[in-house]
């Protein structure tokens, strides 16, 4: 058997390597052809623009990516964001709350409708696809109940700097980007809590044989994703200087086609922080890149619903052979190649009732 | 074939004629040879038992038989036409029918719609006749069903009753019955045996009647198989034999060469004990004291609820209950996560799907346990040291291949088996469940693993073993106690851990029958 495995473990690796680069490679791809086609794309204001253009979708991705690695979705990020907005910018315009309480009370807000979420997966046993379905309906009443419809606007200008301005040239929407995806990329793959995420979506119930309180997991797993749709929530407040009730719902599709296309898959058990960073330029490069080409705007859903659909499929074919292995090893012995699989091992010549045992 | 023909019109082919012919069968899964060179004969109205124990090939057969599977040598050939294509579709167009110990039937349809799943517009107006001798022969087995009924509210008995009569129903000439009367009571059994019997009589069907209730045995067939390690080890007309005669020979074979190279010693301490534990599904209460460095074997056939009892133990199903004490202090758990901690490790059946997580590399599936040694105290945690960790305790196993930063689906049944091991053995755990440890391991793996379970019992541990594979639990227990119908019924010592012992007590045909 170890010699198949020596034989079988480089191609291994060299394939992990290709699917991680895969999108990175995809997006280069995207950035040059926009390039070529458009002299002001690859300008550092046109390319600082597409960056902060991905911040919304990129926050909400990096949460949902969490919530696909366990194997759920989440529906209501959307709702989440406008709520929270609508809430927040009520707080400090109506209520006189200063910018930073009101900001962390809709941090907490955002986790607390997470939390729920969680609960209603985990206590009720909903599915996530309609837990969050009814939570996606409720939050969004929720948000026009705050003001009865009504924008709130003339947001106070320090929160507007806190969110959306330069310090040097660098928009800090896009530093707490970076910053939020080192610690989520932290917490993913270098905590136990991590390792709990991605075992509970790769078999919950080998997690849960294993002693990992599996339902836990799950309801932090969608507060942290109610958490970063609220930071998204506020982030567009900040860059419109105004709430809108609706202000959060178009980001839910964008920001599961980020983690997507990042790589994550919604069965569960797979996903990666970089990927959805990468998903949400790529996804906000698109936006740009027709806009200077003078596409219209129709055209920019169908192209970015066509990448969708490739990036998914190249992630799928790539998975294709080591899978296809693995089924044609659960299927006959008899038809392996030689070589492939230790198929002298594997084929005893007699019943395999443990004859041959220690001495 | 035309489904008019089916009921009657078929013109009466001669009783006693060859009808199945197995010839020269074999098939191997990876590291299990499942059937080794069958051969038999069935013939035209006869009742066929296959005999065997779990794992003996029977269902491999059935599965060749109806067409889901391929055999890699040997023919088939039913009235005489060799089956050149295996394939369910092909199985059925032959009149071979399989009614599976899972009734193949959908609740939120109606008991007509069931029986006619599958045809097509044509044949369903041809079937009239058929729903119609169908719904009678249910109502003869003792079950009248509406056929508008749905079937969302019928009971387990009902539905094998439906799935034995729609075997029949649609121009069978072979119908395959396994394991029909699990869920059926004394007298329904007696007359679902009575109407197979009369229906392969009347239309020259040839059945196959696989079971593990003897009495049904003896009663419902002509002749009776008897598969062990994947070939036919008995065959005798029915009258000529004695159930003693059949358990005998299922059993009856060569004693593997494993030794405990430490068996308990007489005075050693209880370790752990279970008192009165229950589920929530069965009004059944069970007890259990294992002594340091003893090895109890759980023997008993599938589904007598010897893997429920361990999952009780740990509370891997909600609403489980009894009392634990591990060395003589009283442990309270809710959840497999308080089991870890309390020191209990539990090694699942299914590897695949309980025991790991196959996407995830080896040393993370290791340290899911979350044994300090590999993850640390804090929330963080270093997979550099995971790995070192994993390693290691993978070359105490003698894991192959070494290299832990592998995903878990890249090892073989037997390594795999050594990772779900792995994940317990820094835990610090004193007590060790193991859930049909070899299942699927090749004979080396089979005995690396028994040594392991030997290692464990000699420092101390309390071990508890369920396996299928009576050759298994004889040479790894000091002590075997047998499961029925959820319940411990009998505990065996010494001489009295043999085969034939324990398989009368598992079958309920001995002293101490529940």
């Amino acid at each position: 058997m170890t010699s198949d495995t020596a034989a079988g473990r480089p191609p291994r690796h060299f394939h992990v390597n290709l699917q991680a680069l895969g999108i990175f490679i995809a997006a280069a791809a995207i950035f040059a052809i926009f390039g070529v086609l458009n002299s002001n794309f690859l300008t550092l204001g046109n390319l600082r623009d597409v960056a902060v253009s991905a911040c919304v979708n990129a926050l909400i991705g990096i949460g949902l990516t969490f919530v696909i690695i366990t194997g759920g979705i989440d529906l209501s990020v959307g709702s989440i964001a406008s709520f929270t907005g609508i809430v927040t910018a009520n707080m400090m315009v109506n209520q006189g709350v200063s910018p930073v309480p009101a900001l962390i009370a809709g941090l907490v807000l955002g986790f607390l409708a997470g939390v729920v979420n969680g609960l209603l997966i985990t206590v009720l046993k909903l599915p996530p696809f309609i837990a969050t379905l009814g939570t996606m309906s409720v939050y969004q009443g929720l948000a026009y109940v705050v003001t009865s419809g009504t924008p709130v606007y003339n947001v106070p200008q320090p929160f507007v700097l806190m969110l959306n301005s330069y310090i040097g040239g660098v928009p800090i929407v896009v530093v707490v980007v970076i910053v939020v995806a080192l610690l989520a990329w932290l917490l993913l793959r270098r905590t136990v809590f991590g390792q709990n995420v991605i075992a509970t979506g790769g078999s919950e119930e080998t997690a849960w044989l294993s002693g990992v309180r599996v339902s836990r997991v799950k309801i932090l797993v969608y507060g942290l994703s109610g958490t970063l749709a609220a930071l998204a929530g506020l982030v567009v407040v900040a860059r419109i200087s105004a709430a809108q009730s609706e202000a959060g719902s178009p980001y839910l599709l964008t920001a599961i086609a980020a983690a997507v296309i990042g790589g994550a898959n919604l069965m569960g058990g797979e996903g990666r922080i970089a990927g959805t960073l990468v998903g949400a330029l790529i996804l906000g490069a698109l936006t740009n890149g027709l806009t200077l080409l003078n596409v219209p705007s129709f055209y920019e859903q169908i192209v970015t619903g066509l990448v969708v659909l490739i990036a998914v499929a190249i992630d799928q074919g790539s998975r294709g052979w080591p899978s296809l292995r693995g089924r044609r090893n659960q299927a006959e012995a008899a038809q392996l190649t030689p070589g492939v699989d230790g198929t002298t091992t594997d084929r005893p010549a007699e019943p395999a009732v443990g004859s041959r045992a220690s001495e | 074939m035309t489904v008019t023909a089916a009921r009657g019109g078929q013109g009466q082919p001669a009783v006693g004629q060859p009808l199945l012919e197995i010839s020269h069968v074999a098939k191997s899964f990876p590291g299990v040879r499942a059937l080794d060179d069958v051969s038999f004969t069935l013939r035209h109205g006869e009742v066929l038992t296959l005999a065997g124990e779990n794992g003996a090939g029977k269902s491999t057969l059935l599965g060749i038989l109806g067409g889901s599977l391929s055999p890699d040598e040997g023919s088939v050939t039913v009235d005489g036409v060799r089956r050149d294509e295996f394939s369910p579709r092909r199985a059925l167009a032959e009149g071979v029918m399989i009614a599976h110990q899972e009734p193949a039937i959908v609740p939120q349809l109606t008991v007509e719609q069931n029986l006619l799943l599958g045809k097509t517009a044509t044949e369903r107006r041809a079937a009239a006749a058929a729903v119609d001798g169908a719904l009678a022969d249910v109502a003869a087995m003792g079950f009248p069903l509406d056929r508008r009924q749905r079937l969302t509210r019928m009971s387990p008995a009902q539905r094998h009753a439906l799935t034995i009569a729609k075997a029949f129903a649609f121009g069978a000439k072979v119908v395959a019955l396994d394991e029909p009367t699990t869920s059926m009571l004394e007298h329904n059994v007696e007359a679902v045996l009575d109407r197979v019997r009369h229906l392969a009589a009347e239309r020259g069907i040839g059945v196959i009647f696989v079971s593990h209730k003897m009495p049904e045995v003896m009663a419902v067939s002509d002749r009776v198989v008897v598969l062990r390690d994947g070939r036919v080890g008995y065959e005798s007309p029915i009258a000529q034999t004695s159930t003693d005669e059949i358990v005998r020979r299922m059993v009856g074979r060569e004693l593997l060469s494993f030794r405990r190279q430490h068996p308990v010693s007489s005075h050693a301490p209880v370790v752990f004990t279970a008192t009165g534990v229950t589920r929530p599904d069965s009004p059944v209460s069970n007890d259990l004291s294992v002594r340091a460095g003893e090895v109890v074997g759980i023997a008993g056939l599938v589904g007598s609820g010897r893997t429920e009892f361990l999952r009780a133990l740990v509370h891997a199903d909600p609403g489980c209950g009894g009392r634990l004490t591990l060395d003589g202090e009283v442990v309270r758990i809710g959840s497999p996560n308080g089991s870890r901690d309390a020191g209990i490790a539990f090694i699942p059946e299914d590897r695949k799907k309980q025991g790991l997580a196959l996407q995830m590399p080896a040393y993370a599936n290791i340290a899911l346990t979350a044994a300090p040694d590999l993850v640390g105290s804090g929330p963080f945690t270093s997979p550099r040291r995971q790995i070192a960790v994993s390693e290691e305790v993978g070359r105490s196993l003698a894991l192959k291949p070494a290299n832990v930063r592998l995903k878990a689906r890249q090892y073989s049944g037997g390594n795999q088996q050594k990772l779900v091991i792995a994940k317990w053995l820094r835990r610090g755990s004193r007590v060790f469940l193991f859930d049909e440890p070899t299942k699927g391991v090749d004979v080396g793996g089979k005995a690396e693993i028994y040594g392991l379970i030997d290692q464990l019992a000699a420092a101390g541990n309390a071990v508890v073993v369920v396996s299928s594979d009576l050759p298994e639990i004889i040479s790894l227990s000091d002590r075997v106690l047998v499961m029925r119908n959820g319940r411990f019924i009998s505990e065996h010592v010494g001489d009295d851990i043999n085969e034939h012992s324990l398989v009368a007590s598992a079958m309920g045909i001995a002293k101490g029958t529940a």
